[in-house]
């Protein structure tokens, strides 16, 4: 266990579990080293026998971009295993067990929480007025303080919980190659932890609609995410509806509603009151009409525009606007609905049998729902249908070629190259297309690529912020806890996990990455680290405490470090002169050997991957 | 083909330079910078008003018989001389709040122009959106990567009229002998204030996030000896792309170092006010002063979403508006002179519903309100075409309509101001005709 907690034995546990995997790793390192050399006595100087040295080269790269951080350990595993076993094995994440990692995830509540559970938890702060009595009467201090007196926690507490526990399963997990994959689809499918009720909703779309698919089938994925709320609440498609005047349905009684919605609030009233209704019915009403006057009715078109320019086929994919229209009007209906307005819906339940739809649930509509025959991309959608439309759609986009080679350009931009090679996309594609998107296959075809081991694209990746926080944690076998100091952290390196605002996502490319600003954020993360300037973040005093080669040994396993350990053994021999300043400002307790880690961590060398 | 980094290209454009005998805009300029800071430089400084201004109540229609009838219990009253619980008249139909006093004279001087029912044109409602909006540039457009001052930077990196990268050699040359602006040559050209960096300045052309001046650089700026380590390790990096992005945060650790804007404390008399927004205010207002090549600024400030118990003259908006209005004016009497260098724009993603809530605030509206002061502001008047409050005049029968589209502003303050052109790139799919201009810089 790795968490910082004060008192608790967990810390203990922890430090256990440790030292049995640094045991471990030892003696497999030991193992390795014995079969893998001629001559026990030569290993210092590392002549590894040519095809060991390929070996190990192709290992390396294959763990540093399909894990968060290698580790010594991690090494010999892979060669002890082969990288083809290696990758088998982690593409079948069920099989490996990672137990230790759900017991450390108990830390953070949120993460297991159903979106009812989250909702009265962390309630939104309406509802917590409305627990509260009158509002108006109370100040901001005032409210914060019953808040706390009363164990109301904030919104804002679910995506401390959520991005603790990204950062521990990217660190912490067995299952690296699913962490990594999870991260990657959702960010093609992104939401935004900000965007409405997402925040509850968030977090039931990750464990729900993209890790049970990383490597299932694509269209498996395209359906969970196009139908769950999160989405549907992100892309406004929750509020899509056939325009009334092109509903041939709409008869009689919406066309009155939809003139008592055109009156003044003082014209309803009267008209209610001629009616006969109870005023207490007359207030609530009114309320009703306000909530819809802010809401924009009609067609949005856009869930459409993204699923096809983003999800699927990709900007040059072959659509026209004509068909993003159309492909709107098919998902028209497609709404769920909101946490904190209750269960039991008039609404059919489109997806599950069960009755009425509970808080942020899928609803599918069918008074909201275009009727009318649509055409998309040259297929007809014939007239009268319900949910089947949106359903085709995604079918039909699912296993399109423009899909497949969109998503694997994707894939070789995050994992090979910021320039992918076409000849390794146009391989993919075909994987793609012969497997009808089977993301297993995919995956297992892109790691296993001889082109993905070209020369060319070794070690030419900047890792991303999120990348390099989960790396420098896992290499350093640092102890963690939940911590506002690793949020601040990725607040400055500008990549909070579940904040990216745009539907693209945070960018797979180094390139978006590289200002220079960003930079002296890694530098300064990689001190502050190193120093113990973050809080709730400790690195063991053994790793700094070795000389300087060894440290890199452990950092930066079997890459070239010679350049960088001169550097940071000339400050070294220097006594680090004149950076008191630097070491005072740091911390506290900071001394020389500290510095070198923090040079470590900050050096180009471990910005890539 | 992905664009490239333009300070990288101008780097490695350079070193071909010199191959063939022309010194390199860069390096002449590394030796300017050994005796002098850039020079003066223009610059346009937004403050985005996040969570959406009731512009309504921050300059008040008051003589629209409407805005008393559907704002019963937060209406600012009309203008009462003096009394300063009321609306300060500015034209005989629209005041400003009280908590805006600081900037009536600023009005009356003409260095205040204020600009109403501005906005944008896509109807959404959502903060997320339409702050998104607002700084792409790209209304209704949500694939849009890139921020629009951050494309204005690209598209306007020197001002070579005419002249594009692709006309290498002589180009540089121009720049090399002096002859024409540094301005793309600043690290610091495009400045945020704050821990993030704003999607309006996100993009290919490098710009930086300062949370804290008087921390910028390596732990906490508190160690040269260490920056230089540091910049040893990054300068024998092979990927040029790193080496590129180090050495320009080095050249803006450098800029800083030697310029030391810090030294400019703010001038007698002037109170920023306290808290983030203030002392944003005035470190932008260092940069200014010290010369570093500052072009666009930007900052936010924040506590606008008034759905709840807003209050009038009085109360939770008028003291934001407070904050906003004091910042403004110590940020405009700290600069002196300097003012004419300088533009001030305040944008807040939609404005607010003409009438009030249940619960004495408003909700989320359409057309809102900026100010625009400093330089060649055409001020002390209030502009824009007036739509009017009563119901068949209401967007969507509800909130104040749209007569200026935002882009229009932004296009007329970055052409006036900056000289900038190419703004059919800067604001994609908007053509920016400035016969539509509301005239905000005359």
């Amino acid at each position: 266990m790795r968490t910082v907690a004060d008192s608790s034995g967990d810390w203990q546990k922890g430090r256990r579990t440790l030292a049995r995997t640094f045991a471990v790793s030892v003696i497999l390192t030991i193992l390795i080293i014995l079969t893998a050399l001629p001559a026990p006595a030569a290993w210092a100087q590392a002549p590894f026998r040519e095809g060991a040295a390929a070996d190990t080269t192709r290992a390396l790269h294959l763990l540093r971009r399909a894990t968060y951080g290698v580790r010594p350990q991690d090494l010999a595993e892979a060669l002890d295993l082969g990288s083809e076993a290696w990758l088998d094995r982690q593409l079948s994440p069920e099989r490996i067990d990672d137990s230790a990692l759900e017991e450390r995830l108990a830390i953070f509540p949120a993460v297991e929480m159903t979106v009812s559970e989250l909702y009265e938890a962390y309630p939104p702060p309406q509802v917590v007025r409305a627990r509260l009595g009158d509002p108006d009467s109370l100040s901001r201090d005032e409210m914060r303080r019953m808040r706390r007196e009363l164990g109301i926690q904030s919104p804002s507490r679910i995506l401390f919980d959520l991005a603790g526990a990204k950062l521990v399963r990217a660190v912490d997990s067995e299952r690296q190659l699913e962490e990594v994959m999870t991260d990657f689809w959702f960010n093609h499918f992104n939401v935004f932890f900000a965007k409405g009720p997402d925040r509850w909703l968030i977090g039931d779309y990750e464990r729900e609609a993209i890790r049970p698919y990383v490597f299932g089938e694509f269209e498996d994925m395209l359906i969970a995410t196009a139908s769950h709320p999160a989405m549907l609440v992100y892309l406004d498609n929750w509020q899509s509806q056939v325009p009334d005047s092109m509903n041939p349905r709409a008869g009689q009684q919406q066309r009155a509603r939809s003139r008592f919605q055109n009156m003044s609030a003082r014209e309803r009233e009267v008209v209610l009151r001629m009616r006969g209704v109870p005023e207490e019915q007359i207030a609530r009403i009114e309320e009703a009409m306000k909530r819809q006057s802010g809401r924009e009715r009609g067609l949005n078109e856009n869930y459409a525009r993204e699923l096809l320019e983003l999800h699927t086929l990709g900007v040059d994919g072959g659509y026209t606007q004509d068909d993003v229209i159309e492909v709107a009007r098919a998902f028209t209906g497609w709404t769920m609905q909101l946490p904190g307005r209750g269960g039991g819906s008039r609404a059919n339940k489109g997806m599950s049998s069960d009755g009425g739809a509970s808080a942020g649930e899928f609803v599918f509509r069918a008074e909201w729902h275009d009727p009318g025959e649509k055409t998309v991309m040259g297929r007809s959608l014939p007239a009268g249908r319900g949910i089947e439309d949106g359903l085709d759609v995604l079918r039909m986009l699912a296993v399109h070629p423009s899909t497949a080679r969109h998503l694997v350009t994707k894939l070789v931009q995050a994992f090979v190259a910021d320039d992918p090679p076409q000849a390794l996309v146009d391989e993919l594609t075909a994987v793609f297309l012969e497997t009808r998107g089977d993301l297993r296959e995919v995956t297992r075809a892109l790691f296993t690529s001889e082109r993905f081991y070209d020369p060319a694209n070794i070690g030419g990746k900047l890792k991303t912020p999120f990348e390099l926080v989960a790396s420098a944690l896992r290499v350093t076998g640092a102890e963690f806890g939940p911590s506002r100091g690793l949020g601040e952290q990725l607040r400055a390196l500008d990549q909070i996990p579940y904040m990216s605002s745009p539907p693209t996502g945070y960018p797979a490319e180094s390139e978006e990455w590289a200002s220079g600003a960003a930079l002296l954020q890694r530098m300064n993360l990689g001190l502050a680290m190193a120093t113990g300037g973050i809080q709730n973040v400790r690195i063991p005093g053994s790793l700094s405490r070795q000389p300087v080669d060894r440290m890199l040994a452990d950092l930066l396993p079997g890459s070239g470090t010679a350049a960088l350990r001169d550097v940071i053994e000339t400050e070294m021999r220097s006594d680090f002169a004149g950076l008191e300043g630097a070491l005072a400002e740091l911390r506290r307790g900071a001394g020389p050997n500290e510095l070198a880690l923090g040079l470590a961590l900050g050096s180009p060398e471990f910005q890539h991957r | 083909m992905r664009p490239i980094n333009r300070r990288i290209f101008l780097k490695q454009g350079a070193v071909g330079l010199v191959a063939i005998g022309l010194p390199p805009a860069f390096l002449t300029r590394t030796l300017l910078a050994e005796t002098r800071s850039i020079g003066r430089q223009k610059t346009v400084v937004f403050i985005f008003q996040r969570g959406a201004v009731d512009g309504l109540n921050m300059v008040v229609p008051f003589e629209e018989k409407a805005y008393y009838r559907v704002r019963r219990s937060i209406a600012v009253p009309q203008p009462s001389r003096g009394d300063g619980a009321s609306a300060i008249d500015l034209d005989g139909f629209f005041g400003l709040h009280p908590s805006l006093r600081g900037l009536y004279d600023l009005y009356q001087e003409g260095g205040l122009a204020i600009l109403h029912a501005s906005g944008s044109p896509h109807p959404t409602r959502s903060h997320f959106d339409a702050q998104d909006f607002m700084e792409s540039g790209t209304p209704g457009v949500k694939s849009t990567r890139d921020g629009w001052m951050n494309r204005l930077m690209t598209e306007n990196a020197c001002s070579c009229e005419g002249r594009t990268l692709a006309d290498g050699a002589a180009h540089s040359a121009d720049h090399a002998s002096g002859q024409v602006g540094m301005a793309e040559s600043s690290p610091l050209r495009g400045v945020a204030m704050g821990a993030e960096m704003p999607r309006a300045l996100r993009g290919s052309y490098p710009t930086v996030a300062i949370a804290d001046l008087e921390r910028f650089g390596i732990a906490g700026g508190r160690s040269p000896e260490l920056e230089s380590v540091f910049e040893r390790m990054y300068r024998s990096e092979e990927d040029d792309l790193i080496a590129g992005a180090a050495s320009d945060s080095f050249e803006a650790i450098e800029l800083i170092r030697r310029t030391d804007p810090l030294q400019y404390r703010p001038r007698a008399g002037v109170d920023y006010p306290r808290g983030d927004f203030g002392r944003s205010l005035q470190q932008i207002a260092q940069l200014i002063k010290a010369d570093v090549g500052l072009e666009v600024a930007f900052t936010d400030i924040g506590g606008w979403d008034t759905h709840l118990a807003q209050g009038g003259a009085q109360g939770q908006l008028a003291n934001r508006l407070a904050e906003l209005g004091s910042g403004i004016r110590a940020f405009h009497d700290d600069l002196g002179d300097r003012i004419e260098d300088v533009v001030v724009v305040t944008m807040s993603e939609f404005g607010r519903t003409a009438a009030e809530n249940g619960s004495g605030g408003t909700d989320h509206g359409h057309g809102n309100c900026m100010l625009i002061l400093g330089g060649a502001t055409a001020g002390g008047r209030v502009l824009g075409s007036w739509p009017g409050l009563e119901r068949e005049q209401l967007y969507e029968g509800r909130d104040l309509a749209i007569t200026t589209d935002f882009r229009d502003v932004f296009a007329e303050v970055v052409s006036g101001h900056l000289g900038a052109e190419k703004l059919e790139r800067v604001f994609p799919g908007y053509r920016v005709d400035p016969s539509s201009f509301a005239g905000v810089l005359g």
